[in-house]
């Protein structure tokens, strides 16, 4: 087996804090604890919705030196990481479009394998061809 | 290139923990893995994809790789089916 460095991180946004928390309590127990998933969800005051301030501080705290995939759940989560993206210059964050639950596993699984960013983005994206039954 | 490959009975069902144990270790693996139970195969460094094997108890699966390091990574995912199809989860 190679020597595993830094691994990517994982940033979850919903307009859910909990819908948040609760996919990256399970990405973190599957995938084995090793990879930092932190969640954005909900707007400062607690309610449903997005905020850049939150998702900025993700960013910052999933940030290992590997890179950052960002997963949104839903259309205006992605305005809001789009619009911060444009001031994000030289930073490694990738936008995956990806199912949230299944993406953020398969990402997180794939970034403790020791995948690189674009390997993770993939098994994110992935996620889209997984059928359940 | 080398090719390995060996089966188990499952002591318990594959849960979505112990498919994410196997896949996070098949992913540090330079050879091809897969995972057969029934009639499904599926490439074990994908965790929904093993998830989606749906294995249960009792249940034979065969790990098989091939690559350089087939023989180590067929070894290390037979002891993680042993051990993790015990506790579940």
């Amino acid at each position: 087996m190679s020597q595993l460095g830094p691994r990517v991180g994982i940033v979850l946004v919903s307009h859910s804090d909990r819908l948040a928390e609760g996919a990256a309590e399970l990405a973190v127990q599957v995938g084995g604890g090793s990879v930092r998933v932190i969640a954005a969800g909900g707007t400062e005051d607690g309610g449903l919705g997005t905020s850049a301030e939150k998702v900025g501080q993700a960013l910052a705290a999933a940030e290992s030196g590997a890179g950052v995939l960002v997963l949104p759940d839903l259309g205006s989560a992605v305005l809001t990481v789009l619009a911060m993206l444009d001031d994000l210059h030289g930073a490694r964050v990738v936008l995956a479009d990806a199912p949230f639950v299944e993406g953020a596993v398969a990402a997180t699984v794939t970034a403790a394998a020791g995948g690189d960013l674009r390997a993770v983005a993939k098994a994110a994206e992935e996620a889209w061809h997984a059928r359940k039954l | 290139m080398p090719a390995s490959s060996e089966s188990i009975t499952l002591a318990g069902d594959l849960h979505a923990r112990p498919a994410g144990a196997l896949a996070v270790a098949a992913g540090r693996f330079a050879a091809t893995v897969s995972l057969t139970a029934g009639a499904k195969t599926t490439d074990a460094k994908s965790v929904l994809g093993v998830m989606g094997l749906g294995a249960t108890s009792g249940q034979q699966v065969t790990v098989s790789a091939d690559g350089p390091d087939a023989a180590e990574a067929v070894a290390t995912l037979i002891a993680i089916l042993k051990e993790a199809t015990h506790v579940g989860g």
